[in-house]
């Protein structure tokens, strides 16, 4: 369990500073952004009681906020993703006792589940995120553009972060 | 009561949950540029050091030196010409008077700083230098680098400030067509980092595509006639007497490097003459 928290620990510490030194400077073709740091949020155990799952998501909410000088933004939307993760989860798996207790990744769901997964809570975050950021309605075409362009990278990027890690195990 | 606590234990998540969305929302909401905290900027002492870090690893080191001597170089010819043009209108005043002009006054003095962290890509974007109140940065300073205007200090720390950069849609700044007396508000609109809007320019303006936009001068943050970029067309706005210049901003905001902050030694005393409240004594 310790070891389990440490590294967690770790990986929040890792996902911001990517994020921030990185991430927050590449803009492709001006409208794709990927956005990795929530990365955290989605392995995180489902078995994770929600007020901690709530508490750890603002806090890396906050923190990237902080470093990017957009006070609230990915907070309240860190927040709002917390909340859509259970249910996106048990979308794509069968709620039984074999899947309460498993952390999200693609060799404890299979690549196919995992992808969907994975997909949804990205598309989710870029399209709260980037209406949150704009809140206006008035740019709803650019809100869609940016937040589909930004998942597809952000998705390729995650994908390709998780390959890293199973070849590295 | 006992029913109260039980509905608060069932629903204790929830209310976790709420109040974790009303904080960030009130952080959303009071983002009063003139009013925020330094904790939650990135000019605090954290998140300066972890970028300070990294830009030392990013920058390429002989350019950087090279760059910063002539910044220094520029700065040092830049600050000679404002302030012998500053004496030349002193003196063409004071040529009625038998009166000499002070030479000794400088108006206009730089303060070189490195660009730690940038952003263009946000509707609201700032950027972080390596220079704070010791060294004399103040909030409401302009900021230019090598190619024209770049921002205005917003938060400082003790040894970093955060800028409002020109790529901030919340931040207007008082501009002028070249050569001419037509004074507009330069604003940026989101999109496109290279290019932002010149409104309110009075109908019967003059221009040509190609015209240098230059700094009014009317406030204490930039002296005036610093460049800001060029004109490239004009776009008609919802107001007939007023219309909009689209401008290719001069500066390269995604390459920003090294900057430098302008003190003006007269600020003090503009902004209190306009404090100023006529009192008749008795």
């Amino acid at each position: 369990m310790n070891k389990e928290v440490l590294q967690f620990a770790a990986l929040f510490v890792v996902m911001v500073l990517v994020q921030v030194l990185i991430c927050n400077h590449i803009a492709l073709f001006n409208v794709a952004m990927p956005i990795v740091f929530i990365y955290f949020i989605i392995r995180l155990p489902i078995s994770l009681s929600l007020s901690v799952l709530f508490s750890l998501s603002f806090l890396l909410g906050v923190t990237v906020d902080i470093f990017s000088d957009t006070p609230g933004v990915n907070a309240l939307a860190c927040t709002l993703l917390a909340a859509f993760r259970r249910p996106v989860y048990y979308a794509y798996v069968p709620r039984d006792d074999k899947t309460k207790d498993l952390i999200p990744s693609i060799s404890s769901l299979g690549v196919g589940v995992y992808c969907k997964y994975l997909i949804s809570l990205v598309g989710i975050y870029c399209f709260l995120v980037f209406s949150i950021e704009y809140f206006n309605f008035a740019d709803i075409e650019e809100i869609v553009l940016l937040s589909a362009s930004s998942s597809l990278l952000t998705f390729l990027s995650l994908l390709a972060f998780d390959c890293l890690i199973i070849t590295k195990s | 009561m006992r029913n109260l606590f039980n509905f608060i234990i069932r629903y204790g998540t929830w209310f976790i949950f709420a109040f974790y969305v009303i904080i960030s929302c009130l952080l959303l909401l009071s983002n009063n540029t003139y009013q925020q905290s330094i904790f939650l900027s990135s000019a605090n002492i954290v998140s300066n050091s972890v970028y300070s870090l990294a830009s030392e690893v990013t920058g390429y080191f002989h350019l950087k030196s090279i760059n910063e001597s002539l910044q220094v170089n520029n700065a040092m010819l830049e600050t000679e010409v404002l302030n012998l043009r500053h004496q030349i209108n002193e003196y063409k005043t004071l040529l009625a008077d038998t009166l000499a002009a002070d030479p000794a006054k400088n108006r206009f003095d730089y303060v070189q700083a490195a660009v730690i962290n940038n952003s263009v890509r946000h509707p609201r974007n700032y950027f972080s230098i390596n220079r704070g109140s010791k060294d004399g940065v103040k909030v409401g300073m302009g900021v230019v680098d090598q190619n024209g205007i770049v921002g205005i200090v917003n938060v400082t720390g003790p040894k970093t400030s955060r800028v409002i950069s020109i790529l901030n849609e919340t931040q207007h700044f008082s501009v002028r067509l070249k050569g001419t007396n037509f004074i507009g508000s330069l604003s940026w609109k989101g999109g496109d980092p290279s290019v932002a809007y010149m409104e309110q320019v009075p109908r019967h303006a003059r221009y040509h595509a190609g015209d240098t936009v230059v700094t009014s001068g009317f406030s204490t943050t930039f002296p005036s006639d610093i460049p800001v970029g060029v004109v490239m067309n004009r776009i008609h706005g919802s107001d007939d007497n007023f219309f909009i210049l689209k401008i290719r901003l001069n500066s390269d905001f995604k390459a920003l490097s090294t900057v430098r902050v302008i003190k003006d030694e007269y600020k003090a005393e503009l902004d209190s003459l306009q404090n100023f409240d006529f009192v008749p004594s008795n």
